[in-house]
């Protein structure tokens, strides 16, 4: 039992401790202290500045990153608490052609102003989808509504998950219950 | 009055990229994650800075001791009041040195609100930053706080600066005798309103990077409106101005929060004296706590109307609290000036506007800037006109609305359409059948409330905006403009435009903007001017280009110049598509005769001298978009909660560019305005912020509002580009009227201030409570 | 985003937890969820300079049910409450409960230990606990104790555990098919903390006359309150409309509500009896199987 976050021993000021962790499917090899969040890693240290900065409080959502698969404030989680585990940035969601079909939705609807929500909102609209494929577009609402946006007025945003839903589902009823 | 004749366009069905919903390029970098905001940006050597901010709302400083954080491993620097090279920004924001004021950038002996600006620390890490913020000794007496607007104008009240009195600015509106006119009239409804201090919260907190280059120039690049601001960092660090360079980047909303300075003269000082460069990103805490918000507003009306519906006369007072310094205060107050009478003819009116010194935290521009507040007032009255005289509130406000050819108050005339009854049509059309309560305690009431809201700058600050288009030899297109993108395509419709009348596919043109040392100045991007102002300079410098490069086009194809059409990509002779020659070849052909393909152009908005100070008469504004929004809400009649069922947001946009961004700005300024009518408020006590968390300052979610149907109408009369009006600011006004009056249906009870809250609605249905007006 | 250093320990086993977390008091603080303490750490509020992280114990997280009773471990993500078949089929009350905090992330990581042992007196758990009765369990050096949450929750944040002891799981009655809950929530805007909650439990027997009732409020003291005086006078009683507004019209007096920027002690008062008649009145009409009243 000791005060060592992970495995391995710690650089030389003794702060500092290995951390790696898959970062959109690549295995990162990065040197973080403890008290660094999850947010400054890969802020900072690792670059994924898709990654926001909104509140510090887990209220606004910029930070959300998919860790395992499932949305989480990046400000709210230490760095080290991702030792061999999965994070997935807005850059992570699979593609072709360089945009999945919930970004092309939101291009479409422009469901994006300034962007600052962007990256948050469509990782917690795309795992609620992969979690709900049937959901109806109040289901939405309420899936997106824990991250804030301060430009679009949410409709938009709404109508483009609603559109990348039916689009993936296309039996889908718009008032049925949601059998996820 | 001099300036250019906006809007002189080719003929209206031709156009193949204006008008249509076409798909922003930033918006496709934006969902990939790959736009570099101000707070994105590192550079090797890289330090942190941080702000140590007054803990007092008034205080003395006694002393400042700051050795003990400069000795701390990894700070760089600590910076106080004495080492600003010019320690004062010298603001008018009258623009006739009507309210001149020195504005330190550091405390001086003295704080005047709490969050103000102490010392600046750079430091290796933000850590030790942190920790060196935490060692700067500062020893307060702490002073008796002004904090309210009212008692703050008595004689005998404390001064926040010992030098000067209280009332920060004055201004007069009078036109007709509106004494005599109330005397007469046959109804006269006198009511006090209130609203609160909003924050823009923006979703992207204040955030900039400085550094010294080879050459000595400071450059700034941060998330600002307003690139002007070099100059006013030049001058603070005593250098020419041509040694400062303020580069903005898409911002994360602005909102006019953005449109002062945020970080930039305290990344500059600190890049300035290190030498290294230095990034400073506000905590969503810091911004709650210290950053100007929306001016909250008191104002006293008293409105005089005939039996049959006309309005007589209007006689109103708007007090506003300022905070300790100016800031925009001085301009945001004549908007309400302007706009406090509202979208009606009155023949009599009077308007005090007054902006007040206290020691809360300062209060500057925001979406709707002063014009906003006072559709809240003006909007509620005639409801009560209408309620007072048995008419609807449609028929009292059709019977009184501006058309084209009146005169404002202010003796101006309104020179563009005003298509207020059709909006209010469509607006109230849009929410078809009314819905039945859902709970057995609850009633749904519906309401609405029009507005108007000045586009462009005062017309005395003689606004100009300039931009350059020019031609690579591949055909594709460069622009630039020092336009700042907020996040409302201003960037992506400059493209539109020039791609219209250039003839070149969208895709292949590239905006090079928001830089001063690169692109030609636009001027900020605030008081809706960027589509009005730097859209026509782009209009102007693209058709100049056009006309400079037509004949040489027409020459290649054996056609007069008047007789070839630029379209995809290609010159072509109309009527004959197949004769075409490639932009490409044109470009290259324009180059072998001398003839320039690229052209700066600058674009002059309307100018006229300063208004009467006595009677606020004369030109204000450029123009006006007008608008109106009707909702629904059903309000618990045990807790009551009021939850919007429908919103119609509706506005004569003159011309919508991109119909999609422009409906999106419509929603946005919506949800805005619905915050601020019935959750958000910054609560000070004491000149001490209560709401400095995200958790406790209440924004919007996507389950607090309904979808906001959006209803943008063509009236072709504008003053922007194509006929376009400004549309980014007046979403924001009639949210709160039109939620006041639905309430009011619903169940009877009127509310005189903002927000409403479940706890007001109560107090007015128990008849225990504030509603009294 | 940037926290104040600290020594940083990941304990595999809950004896290694709980020696560490010994061995560094009074500076030490245990994290679970985090989705509390870290805010506090990044303003500031809070500088332990010891972190204990139990999010890697064996045994700590999951949902048993045994005779009629449901073992909750400590590090349970609220979004494992929300969704645990165990959890909806035989406490729903607790799988609605959990789906109200804040937002999805939050689900995603909040723990339900954590969120008792953080006591915030408007959040959803606590209240729950102390509307079923549910028992903790705490583990200390000495050994295991076992607490009621009513004798558990003792002020505003402050609890009866000790330093040196975390608690590792929570015990709570399952609801039976005579048994019916109500959760009313007034919230100033969706997934924000409650500015009143109410959280009541009906049983009744095979005449659908009420044998007991629990009636829990939150937001409007220094932790959840029990409503004895409300769930007295609905003992033995058949439940009518007329029973249920007397219940309710009892909380006010019962509650010690404090004003805020968000809502006055007075209105809180008053919106306590409200969210408990529309409690009661859910919970009435579950345990009856009747519909009625306010979800």
């Amino acid at each position: 039992m000791s005060g060592t976050p992970v495995d391995g021993q710690p650089d030389q000021s003794g702060e500092r401790w290995p951390l790696h962790f898959l970062l959109n499917g690549r295995r990162v090899d990065v040197w973080a202290a403890p008290h660094e969040t999850l947010l400054a890693v890969l802020r900072d240290a690792l670059g994924a500045t898709e990654v926001k900065y909104g509140c510090g409080e887990g209220v606004c959502g910029t930070c959300t990153v998919l860790l395992d698969g499932a949305p989480v404030n990046a400000c709210l989680l230490l760095g080290v608490q991702a030792q061999g585990r999965t994070v997935t940035t807005v850059k992570g969601l699979p593609n072709q052609d360089g945009l999945h079909p919930l970004q092309r939705a939101f291009v479409q609807h422009e469901a994006a102003q300034c962007g600052f929500c962007t990256p948050g909102m469509l990782l917690v609209a795309h795992a609620f989808v992969r979690d709900h494929p049937s959901a109806t577009r109040e289901q939405i609402r309420a899936a997106v509504a824990g991250n804030l946006c301060r430009c679009t007025g949410y409709t938009r945003i709404v109508d483009a998950v609603e559109a990348y839903a039916r689009a993936g589902n296309p039996t889908s009823n718009r008032g049925g219950r949601d059998g996820g | 009055m001099a300036g250019e004749h906006p809007g002189s366009t080719p003929p209206l069905l031709a156009y193949r990229v204006i008008g249509r919903p076409l798909q922003r390029y930033d918006v496709l970098d934006k969902v990939q994650g790959t736009t570099r905001y101000a707070g994105d940006w590192q550079l090797p050597g890289m330090l942190t800075g941080r702000i140590l901010r007054s803990i007092y709302p008034s205080a003395r400083i006694l002393r400042i001791d700051v050795s003990r954080a400069r000795a701390l491993p990894g700070v760089a620097a600590v910076l106080t009041a004495d080492d600003v090279p010019a320690n004062a920004l010298h603001e008018d924001a009258t623009g006739f040195n009507l309210a001149p004021f020195a504005t330190p950038i550091l405390a001086v002996n003295r704080v005047c609100y709490q969050g103000e600006p102490v010392a600046l620390v750079a430091a290796e890490s933000e850590a030790a930053a942190r920790a060196a913020v935490e060692a700067i000794e500062v020893h307060y007496e702490p002073l008796d706080a002004v904090v309210n607007v009212e008692t703050a104008l008595r004689p005998d009240a404390p001064r926040v600066h010992a030098e000067r009195e209280n009332l920060l600015i004055h201004w007069k509106l009078r036109t007709g005798s509106v004494e005599q006119s109330l005397r007469q009239a046959d109804i006269v409804i006198e009511r006090t309103y209130r609203t609160q201090r909003v924050d823009h919260a923006y979703l992207e907190p204040e955030a900039g990077v400085a550094w010294v280059d080879a050459d000595g120039v400071v450059n700034v690049r941060s998330a600002t409106q307003v690139i002007e601001h070099f100059r006013t960092l030049a001058e603070m660090l005593c250098l020419p101005h041509n040694r400062v360079r303020v580069i903005a980047p898409f911002l994360g909303g602005g909102f006019g929060g953005k449109e002062d300075m945020t970080v930039e003269p305290h990344v500059a000082l600190l890049a300035w004296k290190t030498r290294r460069p230095v990034r400073m990103v506000w905590s969503r805490q810091e911004s709650l706590l210290a950053r100007p918000k929306r001016h909250p507003f008191v104002m006293r009306y008293k409105t005089g109307a005939a039996r049959d519906g006309r309005l007589l006369a209007q006689e109103i007072t708007v007090l506003a609290d300022a905070g300790p310094y100016p800031l925009l205060s001085p301009r945001v107050l004549f908007a309400a000036l302007v706009a406090g009478a509202g979208p009606y003819r009155i023949p009599n009116v009077s308007v005090d506007a007054m902006a007040v010194f206290t020691n809360n935290v300062p209060a500057s521009a925001m979406r709707g800037f002063g014009a906003m507040q006072v559709t809240f007032a003006y909007e509620s009255q005639m409801d009560l006109v209408a309620e007072q005289l048995h008419m609807s509130p449609l028929e009292v406000r059709a019977r009184n609305f501006l058309q084209k050819g009146d005169r404002l108050p202010t003796g101006e005339k309104v020179e563009t359409a005003v298509a207020l009854p059709a909006l209010a049509r469509h607006a109230l059309d849009a929410l078809g059948e009314r819905s039945c309560p859902t709970t057995r305690t609850a009633r749904v009431g519906r309401g609405f409330a029009c507005n108007l809201q000045p586009y462009g700058r005062t017309v005395w600050f003689r606004d100009h905006a300039s931009a350059w288009i020019g031609f690579e030899t591949d055909g594709s297109l460069v622009l630039r403009s020092g336009v700042t993108d907020l996040g409302g395509g201003q960037a992506a419709s400059l493209a539109q435009i020039a791609a219209e009348i250039l003839g070149v596919s969208l895709e292949r043109v590239v905006v090079h903007f928001g830089d001063s040392a690169l692109t030609p100045l636009a001027g900020g991007t605030f008081a809706t001017r960027q589509l009005y102002m730097s859209g026509n300079a782009v209009l102007k410098a693209a058709q100049e280009l056009r006309a400079l490069m037509a004949p040489v086009g027409a020459a290649l194809l054996e056609a007069g110049p008047a007789d070839v059409q630029f379209a995809d990509d290609y010159v072509s002779v109309i009527g004959s598509p197949q004769r075409k020659v490639a932009l490409a070849q044109v470009v290259v052909e324009c180059g072998h005769r001398g003839i320039p393909t690229a052209h700066l152009s600058v674009f002059r908005g309307e100018q006229a001298p300063p208004v009467d100070l006595e009677t606020g008469q004369g030109k204000t504004f450029p123009d006006y978009t007008f608008g109106c929004h009707a909702t629904e809400v059903e309000v618990d009649t045990e807790t009551g909660i009021v939850k919007l069922l429908k919103y119609v947001a509706c506005h004569d946009v003159g011309r919508a560019i991109n119909p999609q961004s422009v409906e999106g700005q419509i929603q946005g300024g919506a949800v805005m305005g619905i915050g601020q009518a019935l959750m958000e408020d910054i609560v000070l006590e004491g000149g001490n912020n209560l709401s400095t968390l995200f958790a406790s300052y209440l924004i919007p979610t996507a389950l607090d509002v309904p979808d906001i149907r959006a209803v943008a109408v063509e009236s072709g009369e504008g003053k922007g580009p194509f006929g376009a009006r400004g549309i980014g600011e007046p979403p924001t006004g009639p949210p709160p009227a039109a939620i006041a009056s639905a309430i009011q249906d619903a169940v009877g009870v009127r509310l005189y201030e903002l927000p409403m809250t479940p706890e007001r609605v109560l107090q007015g249905l128990a008849g225990t409570g504030p509603p009294e007006g | 985003m940037y926290l104040s250093p600290f020594l940083y320990f990941t304990p595999t086993s809950l004896d290694d937890a709980l020696a560490v977390l010994q061995a560094h008091l009074p500076d030490a603080k245990v994290l679970a969820g985090g989705q509390s303490l870290i805010p506090l750490l990044s303003m500031g509020l809070a500088r332990p300079s010891v972190l204990i992280d139990i999010n890697n114990l064996p045994g700590l997280q999951g949902v048993t049910e045994d005779r009629g009773r449901l073992r909750i471990g400590a590090l349970t993500r609220h979004y494992d409450l929300e969704t645990c078949r165990v959890v909806r089929e035989h406490c729903p009350l607790l799988a609605e409960a959990a789906s109200l905090i804040g937002n999805i992330r939050v689900r995603h990581r909040g723990t339900i230990g954590g969120s008792l042992a953080h006591a915030d007196p408007a959040a959803e758990l606590p209240l729950v606990a102390a509307a079923l009765d549910a028992t903790l369990e705490i583990h200390s050096p000495e050994g295991t104790r076992e607490i009621a949450a009513s004798r558990f929750f003792l002020g505003y944040l402050q609890t009866d555990l000790a330093p040196g002891e975390i608690v590792t799981g929570v015990r709570l009655p399952a609801l039976g098919a005579s048994t019916g809950y109500g959760l009313a929530e007034l919230v100033r805007r969706a997934g924000d903390f409650a500015i009143v909650a109410a959280c009541a439990i009906v049983h009744v027997d095979e005449t659908r006359r009420c044998t007991r009732v629990a009636l829990a409020l939150g937001g409007v003291g220094p932790y959840p309150i029990r409503i004895r005086s409300a769930e007295d006078l609905l003992a033995g009683r058949s439940l009518t409309n007329r029973d249920i507004h007397d219940a309710a019209d009892a909380v006010p007096d019962e509650v010690a509500p404090e004003s805020d920027i968000h809502a006055s002690a007075a209105y809180r008062r008053a919106m306590a009896r409200v969210m408990a008649r529309r409690a009661l009145e859910a919970a009435a009409a579950r345990a009856t199987g009747t519909r009625g009243g306010h979800g």
